[in-house]
């Protein structure tokens, strides 16, 4: 059964790069969020399993997604993809109970190594 | 120009800026071992009467002004606060009280790590060209004779907040027009 995966960025470009490096041979159902508050209504309509998530979105940004998603327990998988690479970010992030922090520019071969490693290929 | 570059291209370009400072802020970050707070990216195009504007801010700016030779040409200006200075100069270990010639330093070493940093990471992801000058002090009242020669120009600014001091910088980066022209096509090209 295909894996129900979000990608959650504020700029089309983004999303169509991350739709661009999954695997092709990943069995997915892909839905897209243009910001945190769309990202949050996917997880609780089961189109997340997995979630790739920007952390600088207007509305609801991607802290306060992971915020919500640690404070109801829930089990979505969550890889971040963000610009902001600060040491800070990626500590916070982590806190918060992300999988894997990946930085923008995102490179097609590190969001295949994070998958294989989270078990999800 | 607005009208040139469309939604689409407007979105690709934001993201790329966005990148660009999120790599320039962590130079920043790594050496004063501080948090920066990024800006969503803003990019506009400008008359002269605005880009003139800019420098009204001068008492409460410093500016500084790097040209970059290539495939991309044009001009980085960063602005950097007065306010701050002190305590941005002592995270990088200047010496206080600074004097005129030690705040000249501070200020072209700021811009340097902050427009220099922006400034690459945008043409890497271009895959274009862009070589750029050591940065030099602006001073829009002596320096009369230093004209900018921008009729229009895309404006891409980008803010840099420092927590816990009151410094913030805002780096321009303006195109000539023929370079506006080739990135319009890079830009096409990644959305192929």
């Amino acid at each position: 059964m295909s894996v129900p995966v979000t990608i959650a960025d504020d700029s089309a470009f983004s999303r169509k790069t991350v739709m661009r490096a999954l695997p092709k041979d990943w069995d997915v159902l892909v839905h897209e969020a243009t910001n945190g508050k769309e990202a949050i209504d996917a997880v609780k309509a089961g189109l997340a399993d997995v979630l790739f998530l920007d952390l600088t979105m207007p509305e609801v940004d991607g802290f306060q997604v992971l915020q919500y998603l640690n404070e109801n327990h829930n089990k979505t998988i969550v890889i971040v993809i963000s610009a902001d690479i600060q040491p800070e970010a990626v500590e916070l992030v982590n806190s918060l109970g992300a999988y894997r922090f990946l930085k923008k520019p995102l490179s097609p071969n590190e969001l295949h190594q994070a998958l294989f490693e989270v078990g999800l290929i | 120009m607005r009208d040139k570059l469309g939604e689409e291209l407007r979105d690709v370009l934001q993201e790329l800026m966005n990148i660009s400072m999120g790599q320039a802020a962590n130079e920043l970050a790594k050496l004063i071992e501080t948090k920066i707070t990024l800006s969503i990216p803003h990019i506009v195009t400008i008359t002269p009467e605005e880009f003139a504007e800019i420098f009204d801010s001068a008492d409460r700016y410093w500016f500084s002004r790097q040209s970059f030779l290539g495939s991309l040409r044009g001009e980085v200006i960063a602005l950097l606060s007065k306010s701050g200075t002190d305590t941005m100069a002592s995270l990088m270990d200047y010496p206080l009280p600074l004097d005129d010639a030690t705040t000249e330093e501070l200020i072209l070493e700021l811009a340097n790590i902050l427009a220099g940093a922006c400034l690459k990471g945008f043409a890497e992801q271009l895959e274009l060209k862009a070589n750029l000058s050591m940065p030099t002090a602006y001073r829009p009242a002596q320096d009369k004779e230093r004209q900018f020669r921008w009729d229009s120009a895309l404006l891409m600014e980008v803010e840099f907040k420092v927590e816990q001091s009151m410094f913030g910088s805002k780096v321009l980066i303006c195109l000539e027009d023929q370079s506006v022209d080739s990135l319009i096509n890079r830009l096409n090209t990644l959305l192929e």
